[in-house]
């Protein structure tokens, strides 16, 4: 086998999706320049992509041999909750945080105070459990958006963090961590959002990033997504909503990171 | 579903339309929650990995721009689960680098994927095929560790998985421009 059989070999293994980072990042600066890769690559990518659907739920899963069953309709339910607008207004408003303790110990003591059972209240107490169960569900989605907030707070005030100063701001690495840590950013005009560029190692043109918009007080934290390793530099610019494949317009910094 | 329908409803999101996502989550839920049910093994997990994606679908539509709608959703499903699989590592085992985005060349998808058939040509694969393209794409596991695992030669295994891979595209038949 030569060495580009070797290299054609390497990329069906990336577009796998099993490559370690460093291979894929060899690969990928390699099919910038051969033709015969891409193509491979292309006819390949799709037959990875429908790997997913061997996996895919079937409602009919007991008798389609290796499949499995939907999840749950509470799951679209409690999705939904979360989108409809007036639930999410309630929830800003003041998240109800209930202990699972309690939440068990008040379907117990409803249970057991219902000495008569009847059809209305059986039913009534299926959806106040189904309620409480939507509610200790909302309490973990809180605890763990709370971990989140403070794994971030620790990496801006962590003095191993590295802090490159930028305009309105700056942009923070702890780790495999990356931050765009703004205080002073300006809002976008409208219909323009701010978005994120990175740039890997080896590339020679920035990746498409996260969009935001920052709070009223141009104070806004974001957390680029991925591991931070092999990003060289990051930059920032204002674009169409939506966000765009390519930088339209002046960045409003670029900043390296050594 | 089209591509042209995934964009039009992608576009009503963005517009904060809800009974537009609704029909995103009934048209995809099943091939985001089976893949991540495949790869963490977990219905509590699979059902989290499902929820965290379709509120990010909500919260940051403008993450999908344009194009093969099921390939990016199956993106970011398998590189939430690997996510998943690499905090309960701990670091303690190499995990691969996340699926791929290369958009320019994405320019293909498969004019109808069933999961019925692609069940089908999966089976049809030899297992020396079918077991290092499993292992890799549901189970995370990088070349060298599948090597490790079964004891057959790096760069055998890296054959057997291109040759699989391209059995299994081989017998899947057309794609379309997306």
């Amino acid at each position: 086998m030569n060495a580009h059989d070797e290299m054609l070999d390497n990329v069906a293994v990336y577009a796998l999706g099993t490559l370690p980072a460093a291979q894929a990042q060899e690969v990928r600066a390699h099919l910038k320049t051969c033709t015969e890769c891409r193509s491979e690559y292309a006819a390949l990518a799709p037959a990875v992509q429908s790997l997913a659907y061997a996996a895919e739920a079937c409602p009919d899963a007991a008798s389609a041999a290796g499949s499995v069953a939907p999840p749950s309709a509470m799951l679209k339910k409690r999705i939904m909750r979360k989108v409809r607008p007036n639930v999410g207004e309630m929830r800003a408003v003041r998240p109800i945080v209930w202990p699972a303790y309690a939440v068990a110990a008040a379907c117990l003591a409803i249970a057991l105070g219902t000495g008569v059972i009847d059809i209305s209240r059986s039913s009534q107490l299926q959806s106040e459990t189904a309620r409480n169960a939507a509610l200790v569900h909302a309490n973990a989605e809180l605890s763990r958006a709370i971990a989140d907030q403070k794994t971030q707070l620790a990496d801006l005030v962590n003095p191993q963090s590295v802090h490159y100063p930028v305009t309105y701001g700056q942009v923070v690495r702890s780790g495999s961590r990356l931050y765009i840590a703004m205080d002073t950013l300006p809002a976008p005009p409208k219909g323009k959002v701010y978005q994120a560029w990175t740039l890997h190692d080896g590339a020679s043109a920035m990746s498409p990033s996260i969009t935001f918009v920052p709070a009223d007080s141009g104070v806004e934290v974001q957390q680029i997504p991925g591991s931070a390793k092999g990003i060289v530099a990051v930059a920032l610019s204002i674009e169409p909503a939506g966000g765009s494949k390519q930088p339209t317009s002046k960045p409003v910094f670029v900043v390296k990171l050594s | 579903m089209l591509v042209a329908d995934d964009e039009r409803l992608m576009a009503r999101v963005r517009a904060r339309d809800t009974a537009a996502f609704e029909a995103i989550y009934d048209a995809h839920h099943r091939l985001v929650y089976g893949l991540a049910y495949r790869m963490l093994g977990q219905t509590a997990a699979a059902e989290d990995v499902t929820q965290n994606i379709f509120l990010k679908i909500w919260s940051t539509p403008e993450l999908y721009v344009s194009g093969n709608f099921p390939g990016w959703l199956v993106r970011m499903t398998r590189n939430r689960c690997l996510d998943v699989l690499r905090s309960k590592s701990r670091g303690q085992s190499e995990l691969p680098e996340q699926l791929p985005n290369e958009e320019p060349m994405e320019e293909h998808a498969l004019a109808s994927i069933d999961a019925a058939n692609v069940r089908s040509a999966l089976a049809q694969l030899p297992a020396e095929q079918r077991d290092p393209i499993e292992m890799g794409f549901f189970g995370g596991l990088t070349h060298d560790e599948i090597a490790r695992r079964t004891g057959i030669p790096l760069g055998t295994i890296k054959t057997r998985i291109r040759t699989g891979l391209r059995r299994l595209r081989a017998s899947l038949g057309q794609t379309v421009e997306v």
